[in-house]
């Protein structure tokens, strides 16, 4: 007799290892979609489910790009506080990378 | 109509900012140097124009290959331009579709190991 409870446990377990890897910060899906759906020419243009996870990971991708290469700007001018103009010269390049 | 639109985007933003935040709070305490409140709305402010290019792009792509739904083929090429994103991005989407033939192989493989059961008590 198959236990109708042990593939629920299963799928479970596979969440919580998800939920667990993706403790990091991140953006919620539902923002990212809503986001990029308002920015659309077109009504009729719709955003696929894993079109949305992937640009979830990319905005965040950018995100910390911006604030690591800001962190790094304002270590190499021995600076304590990341601080508008680090981030200033670090744009350019980080535009053109994306 | 238009002043709930605008509300509506001032909350996505607002959102962003959140989210940025607490990336950037995070970041701040791992390389002990913290981002100052400018740099923070900065950051979230470009990640929202960024936003608006990156969209417009997955349109034009999606209506290029006549499609009206942005599929991962238009996110790969928006993630073109950087050698090691666009690599990272593939990578994401075969992550994707893993963990989907994952949970397919899950319900299928009952099924057929119990076909295979019906087939064996036949003979």
């Amino acid at each position: 007799m198959t236990n109708p409870y042990a593939e629920r446990q299963d799928s479970l377990t596979t969440s919580q290892n998800m939920a667990e890897r993706d403790a990091e910060i991140g953006f919620k899906k539902e923002t990212v979609s809503k986001l990029l759906s308002s920015f659309f020419k077109e009504d009729k243009t719709r955003l696929g489910g894993d079109a949305v996870l992937l640009m979830t990971e990319m905005l965040k991708v950018f995100v910390q790009e911006a604030a690591v290469r800001s962190q790094k700007q304002a270590e190499s001018e021995d600076c304590d506080q990341v601080d508008i103009e680090h981030f200033e010269k670090i744009l350019p390049q980080l535009l053109l990378d994306f | 109509m238009s002043v709930d639109k605008e509300e509506a985007h001032q909350r996505l933003k607002a959102a962003v900012h959140y989210t940025v935040s607490r990336i950037c709070q995070k970041m701040g305490e791992d390389y002990r140097r913290e981002f100052s409140r400018q740099v923070i709305a900065a950051i979230a402010e470009t990640a929202v124009r960024q936003c608006d290019i990156f969209a417009k792009d997955l349109e034009a792509f999606a209506r290029h290959a006549k499609r009206s739904t942005v599929s991962t083929e238009d996110v790969k090429l928006v993630a073109r331009r950087s050698t090691a994103l666009s690599i990272y991005i593939q990578n994401k989407s075969e992550e994707l579709n893993q963990e989907q033939r994952d949970l397919k192989k899950k319900s299928t493989g009952k099924r057929k190991s119990r076909d295979t059961e019906e087939e064996e008590s036949r003979q």
